[in-house]
């Protein structure tokens, strides 16, 4: 499953990468998309199992906005 | 030209400082968390690695270290941000103004202040700060080690007593950074340092690092990548505090620079710094003439301030300027420090070297001084 993050800011954002590469999950950072979340932003797109990653992120204190899941 | 100047800016910089800086400006194009092109993530890939070094040297975590112009800039930041409503707060009295202007400047918003002495002793001066600690009393703000004399505040007791009151400590580790190691889990609040000093960066680098725990008011809004639809500014750090573009190619600069601290290890620049400070007072102690601004029994950071007896200190830095040697004589932008030490009508000389220095060098410049001196008897 691929799910994009909308993180509350770039730090945030390449934190989370680290930590997700870290746990063995492939994530890339990019611009949040308009439907994820308004005004400028960064988002991680990540593989993997959402639930287990929002985990990790949580459990790091890690700041995130909102996410979804997409089809792939 | 031999440069004794590291305590206003080291020179020279490490190699690696000037590849990294000009590796930047032809390789890092893109604004670090502006866009979202490839060249902009990049940017802001790298600008994380060096925050995460950054706070790793000082116990902290990434989002908590803010990068700033230089240890003012971050100063200003923390001494605004946290007496932004009318309160007391406690510096010392070996400020560098960087932290007395901002303080004076605060009284204007019913902000009162009160001068801590430092005494010959930790403990007394320990004291002295609890003495002044009241109700109103918010924030203690004051150096690790002073500018002037190097000499070390016992700045963990005073962290001590700041969580006891549950006060914001605010650290000034301009001189101490890159030859003290320093944590966060010694207590501070806040640890603003330059960039440029000790962690061998180019100029128009600083720091702030934060443990967390207080939330600063900014007094700089702007732009910063995020949230921009909102007319606040963000409530989290960084970005909070980092308005406006980031300085990438200082930024790329200082990671290297502290990775030149972390290979050698702060104790390591330490031992060799003071061992060069020593060389330098005992082939100048025993000159009558040579008043050096040192106490027995007090630790200090490699800076060694002295006068030449009859000789104000900007004739002899210039003199010494004339010989081939770069020192700083005059106030050092330190009102409080000087004074303190009497010395405020017309300064002292700075003797502070680098890593890079040699004992050559050391001894070259103090045959300088006592021919500068000899030269004064004769005239005289």
């Amino acid at each position: 499953m691929t799910g994009i993050i909308a993180m509350s800011s770039i730090t945030y954002a390449m934190k989370a990468k680290r930590i997700l590469n870290g746990a063995g999950f492939y994530c890339e950072v990019e611009r949040t998309p308009k439907n994820l979340s308004s005004g400028c932003g960064y988002s991680i797109r990540v593989k993997g199992d959402i639930d287990k990653i929002i985990g990790i992120l949580k459990n790091n204190g890690i700041n995130y906005k909102d996410y979804i899941t997409l089809a792939s | 030209m031999i440069y004794f100047d590291n305590a206003a800016t080291t020179y020279p910089k490490p190699y690696s400082v000037a590849a990294a800086v000009s590796s930047a400006v032809t390789g890092l194009g893109g604004n670090p968390g502006r866009s979202g092109h490839a060249m902009s993530v990049r940017a802001a890939e790298q600008v994380f690695k060096v925050r995460s070094l950054c706070a790793k040297m000082f116990g902290a975590e990434p989002e908590n270290v803010v990068f700033t112009q230089n240890c003012t800039h971050a100063l200003n930041l923390a001494i605004k941000g946290i007496m932004s409503e009318p309160g007391h707060i406690t510096i010392s009295s070996m400020e560098h103004n960087s932290v007395s202007r901002p303080v004076f400047a605060l009284k204007k918003r019913g902000v009162s202040f009160s001068v801590a002495e430092v005494s010959e002793s930790d403990e007394q001066t320990v004291e002295n700060f609890a003495r002044l600690i009241t109700p109103e009393t918010r924030c203690v703000a004051c150096t690790i080690a002073s500018n002037v004399t190097g000499r070390i505040l016992p700045y963990k007791q005073i962290a001590q007593l700041c969580r006891k009151h549950g006060i914001c400590f605010i650290a000034d580790g301009a001189q101490a950074c890159g030859v003290i190691p320093l944590s966060m889990a010694d207590g501070f609040n806040f640890l603003c340092t330059a960039g440029h000093k000790g962690l061998y960066g180019p100029t128009g680098t600083g720091l702030l690092i934060s443990d967390g725990k207080y939330k600063l008011q900014s007094i700089i809004e702007g732009g910063t990548g995020t949230t921009s639809d909102e007319l606040f500014q963000p409530d989290f750090l960084p970005e909070r505090l980092e308005s406006g573009t980031l300085n990438t190619v200082g930024i790329m600069g200082l990671g290297e620079g502290i990775k030149h601290v972390m290979r050698l290890g702060e104790q390591r620049i330490y031992k060799k710094e003071t061992m060069l400070c020593e060389l330098f007072i005992k082939r100048l102690e025993n000159n009558p003439m040579i008043v050096i601004y040192r106490q027995k029994g007090c630790l200090y950071v490699p800076i060694v301030s002295f006068n030449c007896k009859g000789m104000p200190s900007s004739q002899l830095s210039q003199k010494l300027n004339d010989a081939g040697f770069a020192l700083r004589g005059g106030l050092q932008c330190a009102a409080l420090a000087h004074r303190q030490l009497q010395t405020s009508d017309g300064g002292t000389v700075r003797f502070s070297p680098s890593v890079f220095n040699s004992e050559r060098e050391v001894i070259a410049i103090c045959n300088a001084i006592n021919r500068i001196c000899a030269n004064i008897k004769t005239v005289g």
